[in-house]
């Protein structure tokens, strides 16, 4: 028997999501500010509608749903899965008004597109799209990339138990400090150290590849947030092609690297275990599987003379390949140059990287490199047990912070995740398929939005059919929640409806 | 800050920068190997 939702679940649930969306309201003062700065009066009053419709519909949640309880695992799941959709919903008003999409359904795109930083876009005509908005596109990736919960969490929930439940709903099981406040605090720690470091670095490229000092750092601060928060947006719709320099190509591949690695990571290395980086399960998955990928990559390249020479094998084909493996979806390519020139070998290389993804707890998509390392693991220690006489007794151990035995629960939870994934990018192709694309094409395009990345072979555009775009939407929301929460709001749907 | 912990964290960020640039000399030898062989 199903079990109606009580009125006391809608309460919480409304009081939390009111409070999430009185977060995201204020987050959209910076592009007002900015905005202010550029002289940009129009974009900044499509601003200030978002904010107050954002803020009246969270200050009204909050006052009608008022709670002192905290929040159940059920309602922390259904809080952070709606709270995604809202976040698509509110965030896409001011993009909306600039006049620059076709429809509300592709602001919307877009928007779930920056905050679940995966970097696929149907804006129209992006070089002509004011400063205010296109920071607003960039700073959603950034906000998404921490995690809109975090936002919220850093900021205005006080209860540490269902603040808990919220982060992990938003797939991130690790905690790096014992409280879930310090931990979304030492996010932010690292994100913004890293957003001054990177947004100079890239500033001082711009500058010397011939940019004026303004436009060079407002690129670098967007480029950064992109990069870090492995989304893929760029100030022009040239993506990254529009900086023509190996030095910029180096530096946002560093930065891409950096955003694939797990905050835990970053917490014991910046603390001084610096030996980590070399030791832990991830770090070494992500450096082999990088490798290999990109050997399948350069192969196929190599195989059709597409890149004769050393220096364009590498900026194009590893380019591409570590934006695809860490999720980002920068690309120095026009999309349609997948489909004519790279050929299915280097694409297959490229779809591989970017169904595996980057570690856990980091700003990255996919089924990531811990479950890789363990799945690894699981089937060396399966290989041994067969090999090794039957009196043997076979332990398998991985580092990750400390050494762990290798134990059936973990390996359980990562195949399932791992499977839900295969499916995702699956389904996400048949319909593709379905409208018209070839099966490689399809499914490139697939696992580019289910896996949070970005990069396209062209399929992705304002013309292509609604449904199509609305199955993006859902892997996109799918695929950066990992699918619990997700399902813990199609449970609770089917139980308002069903249930007694 | 005290000198210690700005130290390591100082560190920490080279750590994870030449763990970066190593993925991508890594991949550059792997191009270097693929042209010139």
């Amino acid at each position: 028997m199903i079990l109606r939702p009580r009125l006391e679940d809608i309460n919480n649930i409304g009081y939390y999501l009111g409070k999430i969306m009185i977060g995201l309201g204020l987050t959209m003062f910076v592009p007002i500010v900015v905005g202010l700065g550029f002289g940009e009066i129009n974009p900044v009053l499509d601003f200030i509608v978002g904010i107050e419709i954002t803020l009246i519909f969270g200050f009204i949640l909050t006052r009608l749903c008022y709670t002192e309880k905290d929040l159940n695992w059920m309602q922390g799941m259904i809080v952070v899965s709606l709270s995604w959709l809202v976040a698509m919903v509110l965030g896409a008003i001011p993009l909306y008004l600039s006049g620059h999409w076709k429809s509300f359904l592709d602001t919307c795109f877009d928007s779930m597109s920056g905050f679940a930083t995966t970097g696929l876009t149907l804006v129209q005509d992006l070089d002509h799209l004011s400063l205010t908005h296109n920071l607003w596109r960039h700073l959603i990736m950034f906000i998404g990339g921490q995690g809109i919960v975090i936002v919220a969490l850093s900021f205005f929930v006080k209860g540490a138990s269902g603040a808990f439940k919220m982060y992990v709903g938003e797939a991130r099981d690790e905690r790096i400090m014992p409280n879930v406040m310090h931990t979304s605090r030492f996010i932010w720690t690292v994100s913004l150290t890293y957003l001054f470091l990177g947004t100079i670095a890239l500033g001082v490229t711009g500058i010397f590849n011939g940019m004026s000092p303004l436009t060079s750092f407002f690129h670098g601060a967007c480029i950064f947030m992109a990069g870090f928060d492995t989304g893929g947006f760029a100030p022009q719709s040239q993506n990254l092609l529009y900086y023509h320099s190996t030095i910029y190509e180096i530096v946002t591949a560093v930065i891409m690297i950096l955003g694939a690695i797990n905050f835990r990571l970053h917490y014991h290395i910046w603390m001084g275990n610096r030996r980590e980086i070399i030791k832990n399960i991830e770090t070494v998955t992500l450096f082999v599987t990088i490798t290999i990928t990109f050997l399948i990559t350069a192969l196929g390249l190599e195989r059709l003379g597409v890149y004769p020479q050393v220096i364009s094998l590498f900026r194009k084909g590893f380019y591409q390949l570590v934006s695809g493996h860490t999720g980002t979806g920068f690309q120095t390519l026009y999309p349609v140059q997948f489909v004519t020139d790279w050929g299915s070998l280097s694409m297959v290389g490229i779809i591989c990287a970017m169904a595996l993804g980057g570690a856990v707890c980091s700003t990255t998509g996919a089924i990531k490199m811990l479950r890789i390392g363990v799945i690894f693991k699981a089937i060396l220690q399966d290989i041994k047990i067969i090999i090794l006489p039957e009196r043997a007794v076979v332990v398998q151990r991985f580092h990750h912070i400390k050494n762990v035995f290798l134990q059936d629960k973990m390996v359980r939870p990562a195949l399932i995740i791992t499977l839900m994934y295969l499916v995702l990018y699956g389904l996400g192709s048949l319909v593709g398929m379905w409208y018209g694309h070839s099966f490689l094409y399809s499914l490139f395009e697939s696992t580019s939005a289910a896996a949070n990345v970005g990069l396209s072979c062209g399929i992705t555009q304002a013309s292509m059919p609604a449904a199509l775009k609305i199955t993006y939407i859902f892997q996109m929301w799918a695929g950066r929640l990992e699918f619990m929460s997700v399902f813990t709001l199609i449970g609770f749907a089917v139980a308002a409806i069903k249930g007694r | 800050m005290k000198l210690k912990p700005a130290l390591n964290i100082t560190l920490g960020i080279a750590a994870e920068i030449i763990y970066a640039l190593a993925i991508i000399l890594a991949a550059f030898l792997i191009s270097l190997a693929l042209t010139k062989l």
